[in-house]
């Protein structure tokens, strides 16, 4: 086995596939770093190159970008606050709070560092793929899928926050944002409203940049200045690395969690990204600082995307399964060049598989070199006034969104939701639960239906359900008994369980508006909720039957404790009313007109630019837009009033 | 997608081969192959496989586009064509049973015209069945002598599990079927798991997972969906020369060809599933000069020998078919009786829930 992986390494150090590696990093570090565009984008935008190449070249290019995308992606993270890509949602958290008060680097340096030892975990359970990682894959079946599942929700739970009126609201109302689209039990549409739109539910990308995303640049770009009001000094890693060590244990559990994530077919990186945030959360004694700077959520979450990504190799490549939708993409491409994975494949081309091992690992180590040295560069960008950025990146994220489907829906949806999250930010509402809830709700429902028809109850006894539901009743029995001592010990002095989600400071009037929406929502969702199949009826309920309880008490509280101070947060609704009639406006007449207003907007009004040097640098963004939308689309969204394009 | 980049680098890399283009109807011509699936599934990977082909065939070498259009089931990309579709045949919409099934059952959302589309070309996409050997069951005659329940997993009953859950009631097997798998690849998990113990996979992972298992003996086959004879859905796939057809299985067991509404609905919604399971359409005023040049492409790649031996590895074989033959089987199956029409929608809601 050795020989042959030293074959491999041996065969990658052709100059032509180490550059076709280092070209696929750059395409993925890039797209690691445009929000909302990241390794589904990178993978399919080199596809048609690959062609070019000879098979191993063309696989370790795509190997490249793959394995890169969430390292680089924290560097949006941390630095913008929206997220570079959905799996990491929780590093824009942590390491944008870490951002603001200055400590940039160290949250780099730890989540660079955490993404490496994710990467090369996973290369480790790829090179150990046959006689490990595949029997693993077999072992798990539907009820062990079902079980991991709500592992991953148990975990969740200690995202709620301190207000748990509505951090369980929020859960609830990402369930129900989740159970849109087809229903996995039976052949239900679900609150679709017959739009063809909502037949596939809602992306998880928009889902992930409305909430976090928009909301964050309405935010930065209402507080003017630069996104730190303080000098931003990423050249000092030294806190980054001892910091690293001293959570060397938290990643590598962190990556064994984003391993496992990847086993489970079609479940991608964000599942086990949470699941491993909230194990970071559960693990940490001292949880006031979670949402507002912790280090351990990122060095967590940045451990556990980059493993998922490459172990979702492991099931693709010996059962022809995708792990995860980047990995969709490989398999086709593996298709393409006549390898048709399976066992067989790698008993009869072990140098291919060593050679993906070699790559992904390489690309691990590289890539976050190449992150480290690429960052005090671009955080020089978070001194210069936000709005020059704003324009950039508002655009990106339409087009990332825009790849969902290319229909104005996306464009719609992006928007919609990031209203959506712009209320729960001022509402108090933590966006952490409502994520999880979207993402969890499918592989859940499907699992526990699948389970359920195919085992019946029997599956209760199955050795690996008892072993996984051990990880829940193990640390609760626990901490039970640990409260029933201390209970007899001291009466008072009770830990500070709940993480520390900021609420305090909520905008009542906006929590108020909030409620009322949510309620209205799930009372609707309660109503269509009848038509359906009884099977199909349980996810959406488990969502409408604390969901609507929650937000009518929460709307009531809202009433009683109203205090008309709307108008704190009048300056960002402006902006936020601006976005969605662009999208409008786009709808109406093409993507052109809208996006040179908005360009010229941003730049000459919210950032007060000259109108010489406004023109200059507007012209090269509206190129590069177009240059993008070019690149991943052929048409951008053509006007429904007036034809344009 | 990518147009410009791949125009460039195809400009760049293939400045020979646009220097010997002949005249022909496609000369300077650019087609755009739109494929209602995600980029990496196997309609998008097929589109792939084809598009080198139908540039060196088509007469003019015309530049082609594979652009992924995903959603909605391939509802949105097939709504799309509705709508953008270039009337010179330079528009094709690569699709499987995936978009033809909504139209012939008449589901909501459905904006486009399938069975007044034209018929460029097709490539069967033949699918085999087989069991475990926990039901004792050795081959297509003993099926109705499983010793445990015979339990299928799909993805959707009106989406392409369609013909392989008619199969069943065609040969009037008890089967269980359990919906809502991902998709083939995890049923196939479950199948090697032991949670489900009877199966269905088309060409590809046959041939590349399910052959293996069978010589390990970890999995008995059955029969296929069967090719077209005469326009009966009888004769054996080339696939799995060995294997029955399923119109076989049902004279061996029967004494008698099968006939009546459940047969008429199998053959349809299976003949566009397997015989013609992926194909490619043009927008209905599609010039017939465009209709020939496909039909001349495709009987130039047929006896392309590289094709041939390319094909041997990926699909076991299959050609494509292309003309008045293969139009007129694509549009009859798209259009069944009413008769049939209300047995399918009343089978799917009645035994399968289904919502129209």
């Amino acid at each position: 086995m050795i020989d042959t992986a030293l074959v491999a390494l041996d065969s990658l150090f052709d100059p032509m596939r180490l550059a076709a590696l280092f070209a696929g990093m750059l395409v993925g570090g890039v797209f690691g770093m445009l929000p909302g565009l990241g390794g589904v984008a990178a993978v399919s935008i080199l596809l048609p190159f690959i062609y070019y190449l000879d098979d191993y070249s063309g696989l370790a290019m795509l190997l490249g970008a793959v394995s890169i995308v969430y390292t680089s992606d924290t560097i949006t993270s941390v630095l913008l606050g929206a997220p570079g890509s959905p799996a990491s949602a929780p590093t824009a958290i942590e390491g944008h709070a870490l951002a603001k008060q200055g400590q940039a680097a160290r949250a780099l340096g730890v989540g660079f560092l955490a993404s490496m030892v994710g990467g090369l975990v996973g290369s480790l359970v790829l090179f150990f793929a046959i006689p490990i990682a595949g029997p693993i894959v077999l072992m798990l079946s539907t009820p062990e899928l079902f079980m991991l599942a709500l592992v991953g929700l148990f975990f969740a739970s200690s995202m709620i926050g301190k207000d748990l009126a509505k951090g369980l609201a929020a859960a609830a109302l990402g369930v129900l944002l989740g159970v849109v689209g087809p229903a996995q039990a039976a052949a239900d549409f679900r609150f679709t409203f017959g739009q063809v739109y909502l037949l596939d539910g809602f992306s998880l990308t928009i889902v992930a940049l409305g909430l976090f995303g928009v909301a964050e640049v309405i935010s930065m770009l209402a507080a003017g200045g630069g996104i730190s009001h303080q000098r931003m000094e990423v050249s000092h890693w030294g806190a980054g690395f001892r910091d690293f060590w001293a959570n060397k244990w938290l990643v590598l559990r962190a990556s064994l969690i984003g391993v496992l994530g990847g086993f489970v077919p079609a479940v991608g990186a964000s599942a086990s990204t949470w699941v491993a945030y909230g194990h970071a959360i559960r693990s940490t004694k001292d949880k006031s600082k979670f949402g507002k700077g912790e280090i351990r959520g990122v060095a967590a979450s940045e451990g556990a995307n980059n493993a998922t990504v490459i172990s979702d190799l492991v099931p693709t490549l010996l059962f022809s399964v995708p792990g995860g939708p980047a990995a969709a993409i490989f398999l086709g491409a593996l298709f393409s060049f006549g390898y048709y994975p399976g066992p067989r494949m790698i008993t009869q081309n072990p140098d291919l598989m060593f050679l993906i091992v070699w790559s992904v690992a390489l690309s691990s180590i590289v890539g976050a070199a190449l992150c480290f040295a690429v960052t005090p560069m671009l955080a020089r960008l978070t001194r210069i006034p936000f709005a020059i950025i704003a324009a950039p990146l508002v655009l990106i994220m339409v087009i990332g969104a825009y790849q969902a489907t290319s229909t104005m829906g996306d464009i719609f949806m992006l928007f919609t939701l990031g209203a959506l999250g712009w209320l729960m930010k001022h509402g108090g509402w933590p966006r952490a639960p409502a994520l999880v809830g979207f993402v969890l709700s499918g592989p859940m429902e499907q699992y526990f239906w699948l389970t359920n028809q195919i085992h019946g109850w029997t599956w209760l006894t199955r050795p690996g359900v008892l072993v996984i539901a051990s990880i829940i009743v193990i640390p609760l029995l626990m901490q039970g008994w640990r409260w029933l001592r201390q209970r007899r010990v001291a009466e008072i002095a009770e830990p500070d369980d709940a993480a520390e989600v900021p609420g305090a400071d909520a905008n009542r009037s906006i929590a108020l508006v909030l409620a009322t929406v949510g309620a209205v929502m799930f009372a609707y969702a309660l109503w269509e909720t009848f038509t359906f199949n009884p099977a199909s009826r349980l996810m959406p309920l488990l969502a409408i039957v604390p969901g609507l309880p929650l937000t009518l008490w929460l709307a009531w509280r809202g009433v009683r404790e109203y205090r008309d101070d709307f108008a704190r947060d009048g300056g960002e609704l402006v902006i936020l009313a601006v976005l969605l009639a662009y999208a409008v406006a786009v709808w109406a007449v093409g993507l052109t007109v809208p996006t040179l207003a908005l360009i010229a907007w941003m730049l000459l009004v919210r950032a007060q630019m000259r109108v010489r040097s406004a023109a200059v640098y507007g012209a090269a963004v509206f190129a590069v837009v177009w240059l993008l939308f070019d690149i991943m689309r052929g048409d951008p969204p053509v006007g429904a009033l007036i034809p344009l394009s | 997608m990518r147009k410009l980049l791949t125009t460039t680098v195809t400009a760049l890399m293939g400045l020979a081969a646009t220097a010997q283009a002949q005249d022909g109807y496609f000369a300077g011509k650019t087609i755009d192959v739109i494929v209602p699936f995600g980029t990496g599934g196997a309609t998008f990977v097929s589109a792939k496989f084809l598009e080198p082909y139908f540039e060196k065939h088509l007469p003019g070498n015309p530049q082609i586009n594979v652009i992924d259009r995903p959603g909605g089931g391939s509802i949105l990309g097939a709504n799309w064509f509705e709508e953008n579709a270039r009337a010179d045949g330079t528009t094709v919409l690569f699709t499987t049973s995936s978009t033809a099934n909504p139209f012939v059952l008449g589901q909501e959302g459905v904006e486009y015209r399938l069975s007044e589309y034209r018929v460029a070309y097709s490539h069967p996409f033949s699918s085999v069945a087989y069991v475990a050997p926990s039901t004792g069951v050795t081959g297509a005659d003993d099926i109705r002598e499983s010793s445990e329940p015979l339990l299928y997993g799909g993805i959707a009953a009106a989406a392409s599990d369609l013909p392989a859950l008619l199969s069943f009631e065609v040969l009037g097997l008890d089967v269980r079927s359990v919906l809502g798998f991902n998709g083939r690849g995890p049923v196939r998990l479950a199948f090697e798991q032991g949670e489900v113990n009877i199966d269905y996979q088309f060409t590809p992972v046959w041939l590349t997972q399910v052959v293996p298992s069978v010589e390990e003996g970890r999995a008995v086959p059955l029969w296929t969906g069967g090719a077209m004879e005469n326009g009966v859905l009888s004769a054996r796939d080339p696939i799995a020369p060995d294997l029955p057809s399923v119109y076989e299985v049902y004279e061996r067991m029967n004494g008698e060809a099968p006939s009546g509404i459940e047969w008429d609905a199998f053959q349809g919604i299976a003949s566009v599933t397997y015989a013609y399971g992926l194909t490619g359409y043009l927008h209905p005023d599609a010039p017939q000069e465009a209709l020939d040049a496909y039909a001349e492409a495709v009987a130039a790649i047929n006896a392309d020998p590289e094709f041939q031996a390319e094909s041997q590895e990926v699909t076991g074989g299959a050609r494509l078919s292309a003309g008045p033959d293969t139009e007129a089987a694509v549009k009859a199956a798209l259009s069944p009786s009413d008769e049939v029409r209300a047995y399918l929608r009343n089978l799917l809601s009645e035994k399968y829930g289904v919502n129209f």
